[in-house]
């Protein structure tokens, strides 16, 4: 069994840092030479860099639709760490699913297959209508569903035809050499069963928030029984922030400065270390409970900004 | 008077050569030995490149010789424009990235925040090439079930709302395509620049969009009566509406130290051609106003190269040697560089060059012909006044 784990690139977070707009605008004692040429991008970076450097198996970049975009910044630091998996966060209201898998398809030829695609969920129906999006609440399951068929259907069949309440298609699919790639793993999120079902039937890993173990196990059991109604296995992963330093003192000090809690995991090296065991415990759990999924491969997603101590 | 020259990124692979039809830069035709980018090793293993690094080689080459970006172009068969962007972004520093892309794919309001994020990225790179034309069964493929003049009705509300939320906070719009409530991009990604708006199609519907948001009309190159014509009918009709419009060519060259090399190379490329090749210039089912006008020269008739040339260094049959549109310059140095000052003198603001192989072309037009121009256009131009 294989953990893998992920650091996240939060474009909103440290939002000072290398951010034209926030360098000082009155005289300074120091000659600042900086231009434009030098921007946040760099920052992103060189998050990735050290992430790789460290032996994390890839990025994650959450989707601020105030903020950066976070495939365009997955696009923009890809080729300066070749090793990483990439996995933007965006909303299944981005356009049209057979575009989506098409600009997946150029991004695992252009970077060894290395995208993966986690789709957001969905924002309140004034955010949605603030941004051009007016699928009713009782249909963005469905709405995430076909755009999944859709881009998989593309990916996988030539021709490929499909018509639904939101995307339609007819005579799709890719010629080589596009036909080659794999598609990119499918990441969704959430806690309710309407969520879990979603993921049963089309998630490669499901993301749960952080919680205590004993809810984790839950909500894992709950995914893996849908999962197997369907015939398939999902992979689980969780988003835990961590913020861990030298002693426990100075791990709650710099959490109180920077206003992180619970359930961030705050402390001292070896404790935290200890938490994130357990938590990767719980796959060993699941995979005795159902033999049947023992190659399952749970992720853990560590959230802290980079270092978090210089906000 | 400075004119912006674009250089184009070829996103469906490139032939080593204009002499052949193989396509043996990229993994677009099987891959062997000779491939560029991906290719195979010397013990036939895959050698670790990708396509991407190919793009790379010719953009920045583009960029170092006087192009001012590229045309990245998309089709169902190439890579994605919104995807080379920004992985090539980093690696270049003045190189103008002209995106070519359908908006009726993507959400105007994403589409706002993605380029506003790439100008963050590129320090105001990006540029729009908004195609809406097409049409057929390609259209359908891309799961576009709309019809042609829809799709430009459609274009022109994808770009109010694009521009609308790129002011700021409290935009609504109601249009038959879109509505949006009460949105607008963060100040963060307002900030930037709206990127610069090339619009082609020969349609009337395409010129009454372009006419409301369109910076610069792009046409391939047409018989030069015929594209001034033209010209001055969206310049007219644009102005009709208080704003101003400038005019850009969309043109392949064949650049040699004589006009006789020139000439030997098209040649060469007439004379390899398989039928196969033959049938596929004469195009397929379209509802593109330009294409169609393009397959009226009737290249693939021909059995002789210089039935082509319909004018002094202007031949016809380019689309023939690599897919793409059918006229181009052909010509010493010196002859292409007095075709496109006659362009600019006849109201050409702007150019999209391309040659084949694009990587050793950029350098050889940049290097050879940009440096010439401009002096025959004056002259023309004081002429004309």
């Amino acid at each position: 069994m294989t953990i893998y784990s992920y650091w996240q690139v939060d474009v909103t977070d440290a939002a000072t840092r290398s951010e034209i707009g926030a360098r000082p605008r009155t005289p300074t004692v120091f000659r600042d030479v900086r231009t434009r040429a030098i921007n946040r991008y760099d920052y992103y970076a060189q998050i990735a860099q050290a992430a790789a450097q460290t032996a994390f198996d890839g990025v994650f970049f959450p989707y601020r639709p105030d903020s950066d975009d976070s495939q365009t910044v997955a696009a923009a630091i890809a080729r300066e760490v070749p090793r990483l998996a990439l996995i933007p966060e965006f909303p299944a209201s981005v356009g049209s699913a057979v575009y989506a898998a098409k600009q997946a398809v150029s991004f695992q030829r252009l970077t060894h297959g290395r995208l993966g695609w986690a789709i957001a969920r969905p924002a309140d129906a004034a955010t949605r209508a603030s941004d051009g999006d007016h699928v009713p609440d009782g249909q963005l399951v469905e709405r995430t569903e076909e755009f999944l068929t859709v881009a998989r259907g593309v990916h996988g069949t030539r021709p490929f035809s499909f018509a639904g309440a939101h995307f339609e298609v007819q005579g799709g699919g890719f010629e080589a050499p596009l036909n080659r790639v794999a598609f990119p793993r499918v990441f969704l999120q959430g806690e309710d069963e309407a969520t879990l079902a979603l993921s049963a039937r089309a998630a490669d890993v499901h993301l749960f928030g952080a919680a205590p173990a004993a809810v984790l196990r839950g909500r894992i059991e709950q995914l893996d029984a849908l999962a197997s109604a369907q015939g398939r296995s999902v992979d689980y992963g969780v988003i835990q922030q961590v913020l861990a330093r030298e002693t426990d003192d100075e791990a709650r000090q710099d959490a109180a400065r920077a206003g992180v809690a619970a359930p961030a995991i705050i402390g001292d090296y070896d404790s935290v270390a200890a938490r994130l065991g357990e938590l990767a415990g719980l796959a060993s759990i699941t995979s005795c409970w159902a033999r049947r999924l023992r190659s399952r491969k749970p992720i853990a997603l560590a959230s802290m900004s980079f270092p978090a101590s210089a906000r | 008077m400075t004119i912006d020259f674009y250089w184009r990124l070829p996103t469906h692979g490139c032939h080593g050569s204009i002499r052949h039809g193989a396509y043996d830069r990229g993994d677009w035709s099987p891959l062997g030995a000779h491939n560029v980018a991906p290719g195979l090793d010397r013990y036939g293993e895959d050698d670790g490149f990708r396509y991407i690094d190919h793009l790379a080689e010719i953009a920045k080459a583009a960029e170092s010789s006087g192009f001012i970006g590229g045309l990245i172009p998309s089709f169902p068969n190439t890579d994605d424009p919104w995807v080379i962007s920004p992985l090539l972004a980093r690696e270049t520093s003045s190189f103008r990235f002209m995106i070519a892309f359908q908006p009726g794919f993507l959400n105007p309001v994403h589409a706002a925040r993605m380029a506003a994020s790439l100008q963050r990225a590129t320090g105001g790179r990006t540029v729009f090439n908004i195609i809406t034309g097409g049409g057929g069964p390609a259209q359908l493929w891309w799961g576009d079930g709309f019809s042609h003049d829809d799709r430009y009705g459609r274009t022109t509300e994808f770009l109010d709302v694009f521009k609308g939320v790129w002011r700021g906070g409290g935009f609504s719009y109601d249009g038959r395509f879109y509505q949006v409530a009460d949105g607008g991009l963060s100040p963060l990604l307002a900030a930037e620049e709206i990127p610069e708006i090339w619009f082609s199609g020969s349609s009337d519907a395409a010129l009454q969009s372009a006419s409301k948001h369109a910076d610069y009309y792009l046409s391939w190159l047409e018989p030069f009566d015929q594209l001034t014509d033209k010209f001055a009918r969206v310049k007219e009709r644009t102005a009709a509406l208080g704003r101003e419009q400038k005019c850009a060519v969309r043109v392949d060259l064949v650049a040699r130290a004589t006009e006789e090399e020139a000439w030997r190379d098209i040649r060469a490329g007439f004379e390899n051609l398989t039928e196969e090749r033959r049938a596929q210039g004469r195009g397929g089912p379209t509802d593109s106003v330009g294409a169609a006008r393009q397959q009226a020269l009737k290249p693939s008739e021909a059995r002789r190269y210089d039935e082509l040339i319909i004018a002094p260094n202007l031949w016809g049959g380019f689309n023939l040697l690599r897919g793409g549109p059918a006229l181009g310059i052909v010509g010493s140095y010196e002859q292409c560089a007095a075709k496109l000052d006659e362009l600019i003198a006849r109201g050409t603001d702007a150019f999209i060059l391309a040659g084949t192989p694009h990587l050793e072309e950029a350098y050889r037009i940049g290097e050879e012909v940009l440096p010439l121009l401009g002096r025959q256009a004056e002259a023309l131009l004081h002429a004309a006044e």
